[in-house]
């Protein structure tokens, strides 16, 4: 049972860490909770067999990191990269078009 | 439902439509039946729309939408650009980058669009379709523009025929905007055609009824439509797409709820400048 706990957080973390380096907002905050309450049940059984907890602390070290990540993805503010080749590129391509136009005659 | 000015527009054009590039991004619906006058649209309109995800339950924000009019001259016409842009928020670019225009060079008086433009630029997929319209004698020359995997591009070019109702996809969002709504009665319904990658789409649009509801812009008072496309799988069903326009003289669209088979989500508007009323 107890390495049944301890390998579901350590999972569990994982995919929390993977979904706060992507960028969905505070959704790895579930696995983040339901691992670290994972993590805490296995940890308090260790520590009264005595067992080395080093596993745990790691997983909680990644979850750590993994709701500072979340949290700084959910923070950032939502904003647009256009770089100078894109404009450079819509700037031609807007000549061109312009070209293109020349033959229009509107009748109206 | 939708009353509609009557208004005959010859247009003659012509050109080698002959395309290299550009970059465009997107998306929604409609077309026309006869021309009507434009009383809703100025150039130098500026909307800008945050498009979400509904990621497990979790709104998510992946990208900024806006849809901007602008005066072009040549030297024998005025025209009025209608473009759409979709761009995903830097936060996604390195997972999966979108950058998607749609245009449109319209007639300024009625909405008559000459050349359509479309460029989509997903995370490596490219794809271009330009429409040069001849609606004189309800022609289109398409031309489509794909990237190999070895990054040479090749061209599809088709000729065909479409109904004198058919336009484009700006167009058709567009010219929703200039519809007479508030004549239409609650419950009422119309029927678009769009012409979309080279095929044509009928799109169907059915007033709901008013809501007043809280946006960026403020607290507006709106007509609710319920937008479905048939023969597709994007937008079916018959109240699951959603469109709030603003029940004023500018018809701002300000909110949209759609479903598509792997989801669901939504655009909210953030700002409006150069409203024309």
């Amino acid at each position: 049972m107890k390495v049944l706990i301890t390998t579901l957080s350590i999972i569990i973390a994982i995919i929390g860490l993977a979904l706060s380096i992507l960028p969905f907002g505070y959704i790895a905050i579930l696995p983040i909770i339901v691992s670290f309450i994972l993590g805490l049940i296995a940890f308090k059984q260790m520590q009264k067999d005595g067992k080395n907890t080093t596993i745990i602390k790691i997983v909680f070290a990644i979850l750590i990191i993994s709701l500072g990540l979340s949290i700084y993805n959910a923070l950032k503010p939502n904003e647009i990269n256009i770089d100078q080749e894109t404009i450079e590129q819509q700037k031609q391509s807007d000549e061109e078009t312009l070209e293109e136009l020349e033959d229009i005659e509107i009748d109206d | 439902m939708y009353f509609r000015h009557n208004k005959c527009i010859k247009l003659r054009y012509l050109k080698n439509p002959f395309m290299n590039r550009i970059q465009l991004v997107f998306v929604l619906l409609l077309s026309l039946f006869t021309q009507a006058q434009n009383n809703t649209i100025a150039a130098g309109e500026k909307l800008t729309f945050t498009a979400s995800y509904n990621m497990s339950g979790l709104m998510t924000d992946l990208a900024q939408v806006t849809m901007e009019t602008k005066e072009v001259n040549t030297s024998k016409a005025t025209l009025l650009r209608l473009r759409c842009i979709a761009q995903t928020y830097s936060k996604w670019d390195n997972f999966f980058k979108i950058n998607d225009i749609y245009e449109t060079y319209v007639n300024p008086k009625n909405l008559t669009p000459y050349l359509h433009k479309r460029e989509i630029n997903e995370g490596g997929y490219y794809k271009k379709m330009q429409y040069n319209f001849d609606k004189g004698v309800n022609k289109v020359k398409s031309v489509k523009t794909k990237r190999r995997k070895d990054g040479t591009f090749w061209d599809e070019n088709k000729n065909f025929n479409i109904s004198a109702n058919t336009n484009d996809i700006v167009t058709t969002i567009y010219y929703i905007r200039n519809l007479d709504i508030h004549k239409a009665a609650v419950g009422s319904s119309d029927n678009f055609t769009i012409l979309f990658d080279n095929e044509e789409t009928s799109m169907k649009i059915k007033l709901l009824g008013k809501e007043t509801i809280t946006t960026k812009i403020g607290k507006k008072e709106c007509y609710k439509l319920a937008i479905s496309l048939s023969n597709s799988n994007i937008l079916s069903g018959s109240n699951d797409n959603l469109l709030w326009l603003t029940a004023d003289a500018n018809k701002i669209p300000v909110l949209a709820k759609f479903k598509v088979p792997v989801g669901n989500g939504e655009l909210k508007i953030q700002s409006a400048t150069g409203l024309k009323h």
